[in-house]
Order: structure tokens, then sequence, then C-alpha cells
């Protein structure tokens, strides 16, 4: 909320809400983009670097996954845009109601990779390989759904969550955050 | 700006201010009518739009969110509904300006053939397939009215198909997108007709409102510059202008009433801070959309109306029509950035009529586009490939090259696909929820992968590097609501007559999705426009001889 009145103060400040006629609709986008970009560093600086809501083994074994689903390699992957901090967040505040299946679903895992590895301490405790012998086993559950898309949603949404740390995930999509493009936009409508 | 006391009889209360509500206030109230619009969300200002997918998806940014907007659903009666956690399945904008706030203002007309396909394919059975009660030739002035006063975008007289118009877009088409290119590319290869898109986007100042600025977020999102033509921007401030009409934001109808003799007396609502309160009106006119417009009916039952409010024919609810969408991927060796611009800039319609040689019914529509903004094309994209690991991070890195043929196509009516109340669940505000119970019907899922075989040869033809095609699995979730209300004129097989008024309730009128008799070819918002101009003009005609 705080955002958005910043971002709306800017615009009125810019004199955006004089006679029609008179707006600036250029200048208007870019102060928008201005606004965006500043609410999304303060968010960021702000964003939490330790847990609030999971305990340190389902928080290792949560960057385990999420960090198979987009692995970090030449480029960032779920790790680096910081998608377990962003979960962690999420499932504490305003993914609250995804909170008692994601939790559940956890457990259930955990569970069965206690079975499929009696030996292993835990599902981050497994080498990377043997990671993703096990997902493959259960990457149609569920759960793993749902953390599909919160691994999504932490790599791609807007920075101002906690998650896509430094664009990261947009910069892996070649997505440039602008409020305004010109034409061309690609190699074919050149 | 005009205000009206809840104890002050109205002439009219309009419920909603979406696509039909914000014409349907500007026409009464240019009318010299009083005029009230009850909207459940809040009035939203281009300063307060932001590109953020997170909360115009997930948390009810501009939309219904799960949370407070409950919502179940189920493929048949004999299951038990279940309210998911992620979206309800009917998503639609909750805001003053509706869903033409958050739509992608695709607007193609309907043509000739919608209006009386039934007595030329003759019935299909088990099916509610009717013709309208209206022709195109009936709507065609509302159509080029839309066209005009809303702002429609596009180039008239490239389609040998297309159905007859009076006049010409107002409007250049917006400037074609790399995906556009191509599928035209593609197309003419194969001899078919792809053609600009119609949009009711700005491709020049028009209206009092400037030209697109590429933002690219279309889809979901509001227009911060009012190039898009959300009724927000267009005939709801004329409609204020006159001195006649307060739209009332954050007042969310619960119920209308009744007297003894069974005429509606006006609209039980709460309001910002969930008081309870109540509008008085000569009329009502409904115009909530498909889903809350016979939830609506279907909540204000009473001792006339045991089974819903204008509900003698047993049809409010049913026949609810989603429209299909298929989708195909395709990659090309250069970038597009689709992400850029309009969603749409080229369509093909040369697969419009329904052809028994097919084997089943339906017909439609396609278009090019990227599909949904970044975030939401990435979680998506793990549906036609790779989900996770390697594999998906490789295909992620294609997003500036890829783009999507999307395949738009008719959903037959069906009584077992419809909204009803949920015996248990309540909004947040303690009103009975709606289910929804919809499978589409085979038809129309056969005609949804034929239309995306069709989109696979364009984007092959078009030099694409690989084509995959996205799951054609039943519907889940709707952003067109169709159907529910349907406009004839049998009492017994229709809840509307032809000019809107509900066939039970003498100043009852209703005006959206809901009256479709049929659902098109996708892109159903220009017809319901243009429905809710000629609805205006008549309804005004019926306040002012006192026949209301």
């Amino acid at each position: 909320m705080g955002q958005q009145l910043t971002r709306r103060d800017t615009l009125r400040a810019l004199g955006a809400f004089t006679a029609a006629g008179a707006f600036d609709w250029p200048a208007i986008a870019r102060a928008a983009h201005e606004a965006h970009a500043a609410a999304q560093s303060a968010a960021v600086a702000g964003a939490p670097l330790t847990y609030t809501l999971l305990g340190a083994a389902d928080a290792a074994d949560v960057e385990a996954l999420t960090s198979q689903i987009i692995p970090s390699d030449d480029t960032p992957g779920a790790r680096e845009a910081g998608v377990t901090y962003f979960i962690d967040r999420a499932l504490g505040s305003f993914f609250a109601h995804w909170r008692p299946t994601f939790m559940q679903g956890l457990n259930g895992f955990q569970a069965a990779v206690r079975a499929a590895y009696p030996q292993a301490a835990s599902f981050a405790a497994l080498s990377s390989d043997q990671q993703i012998e096990f997902l493959h086993t259960v990457d149609r559950t569920p759960f793993f759904e749902q953390a599909r898309l919160l691994t999504g949603c932490g790599m791609f949404m807007d920075p101002s969550y906690g998650g896509n740390r430094d664009n990261v995930g947009w910069k892996l999509l070649g997505f440039e955050d602008q409020h305004t493009f010109e034409p061309p936009f690609g190699y074919y409508d050149r | 700006m005009k205000t009206y006391r809840p104890s002050e009889t109205v002439d009219f209360v309009i419920v909603g201010s979406g696509a039909a509500g914000g014409v349907l206030a500007r026409e009464l109230a240019n009318a010299r009518l009083s005029v009230v619009v009850l909207e459940q969300g809040p009035r939203v200002y281009p300063t307060d739009l932001r590109h953020d997918e997170l909360k115009n998806w997930f948390l009810g940014g501009l939309a219904v969110d799960p949370i407070r907007n409950r919502q179940s659903f189920r493929r048949s009666a004999s299951e038990t509904a279940v309210a998911p956690l992620v979206r309800p399945p009917l998503f639609y904008a909750r805001c003053v300006g509706g869903s033409s706030m958050h739509y992608t203002a695709n607007y193609w007309r309907f043509r000739e053939i919608d209006f009386r396909e039934r007595s030329v394919l003759g019935e299909i059975s088990g099916t509610g397939f009717a013709d309208w009660p209206i022709s195109y030739a009936e709507l065609e002035p509302y159509y080029t009215k839309v066209d005009w006063e809303i702002g429609v975008s596009g180039q008239a007289g490239l389609d040998p198909n297309d159905s007859p118009r009076s006049k010409p877009y107002p409007m250049p088409p917006v400037r074609v997108k790399s995906s556009g290119v191509l599928f035209e590319r593609g197309a003419r290869k194969l001899g078919w007709n792809p053609v600009p898109a119609p949009l009711a986007i700005n491709s020049v100042p028009y209206g009092g409102r400037p030209a697109c600025v590429h933002c690219g977020f279309c889809h979901g999102f509001g227009c911060e510059v009012m190039a898009k033509a959300a009724t927000a921007w267009t005939t709801i401030p004329q409609a204020e202008a006159t001195g006649n009409c307060e739209i009332r934001a954050e007042s969310y109808v619960s119920r209308i009433e009744t007297d003894k003799r069974g005429r509606v007396t006006g609209a039980a609502y709460f309001d910002a801070s969930g008081k309870e309160q109540f509008q008085k009106a000569r009329a009502v006119v409904l115009a909530a959309n498909g889903g809350e417009t016979a939830r609506l009916l279907l909540n204000s039952a009473g001792p006339r109306f045991p089974q819903g409010l204008a509900n003698s024919s047993g049809l409010v609810g049913k026949y609810l029509m989603f429209n299909y969408t298929a989708r195909v991927n395709a990659l090309f060796e250069h970038e597009l950035n689709e992400y850029k611009s309009v969603q749409v800039t080229r369509i093909l319609h040369d697969f419009y009529d329904s052809d028994p040689k097919r084997g089943f019914y339906g017909g439609g529509g396609l278009d090019c586009r990227i599909g949904p903004q970044p975030a939401f094309w990435a979680i998506r994209t793990a549906s036609d490939g790779p989900a996770w690991g390697k594999g998906y991070k490789e295909r992620l890195r294609e997003f500036p090259r890829s783009m999507q043929v999307s395949c738009h196509t008719t959903s037959l009516a069906l009584e077992s696909n419809n909204i009803s109340i949920d015996p248990t669940l309540k909004d947040a505000w303690g009103i009975p929820a709606i289910r929804v119970t919809y499978r589409d019907h085979p038809d129309d899922l056969a005609m949804a992968r034929w239309l995306q075989d069709r989109g696979v040869e364009i984007m092959e033809a078009a030099g694409s590097l690989r084509t995959t095609k996205g799951p054609v699995t039943e519907s889940s979730l709707a952003f067109h609501l169709l159907g529910t209300c349907r406009m004839g004129n049998d009492p017994a097989k229709s809840v509307v007559d032809k000019f809107h008024r509900a066939h039970d309730v003498r100043n009852l009128f209703i005006c959206d999705g809901s009256s479709l008799v049929t659902s098109g070819r996708g892109q159903p918002t220009m017809t319901i426009q243009a429905l809710a101009f000629r609805a205006g003009e008549h309804i005004a005609r019926y306040a002012r001889r006192n026949e209301i």
C-alpha cells in the first residue's frame, strides 16, 4: 500500500491530475516506471535474510527442491533469486491460505524421501543425482505442483515480494521491466 | 458529481459497472433518467495500476480473489464442489469498469451465422443450441456504435467473409508485432486470410485518450495510459457528466427485493464499511456478468419466486458457456519480444463456420500473441515441455523467441453446465457463494483440437523451429461468462425478451454476458457491449413511456 501511495504521490507531483489535454503521457509512464523501480529496491533492501516460518531443516529441503526446479548453472537459478525466502515470506503472509496444504505436502514429501533413502538424513542431504532421481517419482503430485508454482512466483514475480532478486528471473527470460516500448519490437517486425 | 440518497427512489439501479453496465449507465443517464450504479469493487485510477502479476493473478489486484470472493467448482452434479485455493473459477474483475478494465480488448463482432446457426445446422441433441431472437442486421448499428463511441482500431474490408458493416473503423489497426508478421506469413502460404486484429485499444489518440505506449500489460491488467477502452475511462465519466448518474463503488449487492405484486423495489447491498444498505429504484438493471447476475437472481428467491427471481423457466444460471482456448507454442530463430505492446495484432477467421464434414459442431478464430506476461508464461510453459530442471531452464531462455497461437472456439449450451448456489459455502460478506458445474461438450474439445492443428500448420509454414501443442483438457477456469440468462421470445425457454426485459418481472432488465444465446467464437465483449447500447435505447424508451 505504501508503495502505491508513493507512486501516486509522484504522479500527483508531476501534475498528472491537471486538466485534460495537458497530460504528458510518456512522462507519466516514465514516472510510473521510476516509482515502480523505487518500490522494488526499497522492498528488496528490506527483504528478510532469515526464515520466519520454515524451520532450518524444512528450509534446507525447500531450498534443495526449488533449486532442482530451476537449477543454477552459468546463470542464476532459484537459489540466487531468493525463492526459499520468498516462499517463507509468502506462506506467512499473502499466501497464508496455501500454507496448510504446503506444509502437509512437505511432510509427505519428506516421509517419501525417508522411505526411498532410509539412510539419508533429508532430501537436502541427498546428492544432486539422487535428488533428481527421487523427484522423477513425485513430480506429478499436488505438492510438487504447488512447489513448482511457488518457485515460478519466487523466481519471476515482482521483486517487491522478496524473490526475483536483482531481477535474475527476468534476466533469465530476457524480459525488460519497462512501462513504454518503441517499435520495432522484434526481428520480424523491423 | 451527482449523488443520491439510498432512500430516494431513483429511476434505475444498475448492478455492475463493466462492459455492459458502464454503457447502460451512460445511455440511461443521457436520456435524463436518474441512475445509481452499484459496483462491488473499488474505483481504480490509472496511477493505482501496476505491472504486478502476482497481485493481479493471485491476490485480487483487480479481480476476484479466492479468500473473499469464494466460488466452488465441480464437473458434474454428482460431485461435491470444491473452492480452489489459487483462483476462483470465474475470474472477473471487480472494480469500476469491471472486466473491461483487465480484458485483452479483442473486439470481434459476431457474424450473421451466430444468430441463426440452429436454423442452418439443425438440432444438436442433448443441448440447448438455439437461434437468437435478433439478427446480425438488428445489432449492426450498435456494433458500429461500439466502434465509434468506445473506440475500436482495425481495418475493414480485408476479410472476404466478414459480416457487412455500415462504417469503417474509426482508427487504423495497432502496428503489427513480430508474432503478427509470422502468423500472417504462415497463413498466407496456406492460402488463408489473416487480418489485423480489431482492438478496443487506441492506435492513435482518440476519444480524449492517448495512443497505446506498448507496455505489454493488457491481459489481466488495467491500462495506465487509458489507451485500452475500459468503460471506467469511456462511458462512465460521460454518464457522470450528465449530472444524472452516481457510480457508487464498493457497493456489493446481495439481493434484489420485490414487493407483493412481484415488482422489484431496489437493491440491498453492503457498503464499503460492510453495513447493509438499500437503494430504492423504479426499475433494476442487472449487468453484473454471467456469473454474478445469475447468482444474484438465485439468491433473491422469495415467496413469489421460490426458485429464484425471474426464473419461472428454470433457466437462470443454466447454459453457461466459457469458450475454449487451445494453445500452440512456437519457437523462432530470432527475437520477437512478444511481451511488448498489445497482446494481439493479427487474427484469422477462415474457420469461423461450423462444417458438418468435420464430424462435430464448432467454429473458431485464431490469433497470435505471447500468452500471459513473463512470470505467468514461465510458470505455464511447463505444461507442454519439461516442467523442471535443466530442460525447463533452457525452455525459459526461449521466451524472447517464442510466440503462441490462441485457438478460440465455440461452447455448446448445456443445462448441465451452470451456476447454482453452493449449499454451504459463503463469501466474506456472508452471501451464499457461486457453485460452478462445468464440463466441456465433446464437440467443444474436438473443435479446439481441430483448430489447434491449423495453428500448428500456420506456425510450421511460418518457419517455426519447434511447434508444440498446449494440453486440451476440460475447463476449470473461465474469463467469458456467457448464457446464464439467455434472451428469447418464449418465456418457457428463455429468461429475458429480445429487449432484455425479464419475462417474469416487468421492471427488471438483464443485460450482460448472461444474455447471449450462443457463445460466438471467443471474444464476446464487443457483442455484450453492442447489446448494452441497444438495450439502453429500448429501456430508456420504456421508462419515458412509463412502461417500467
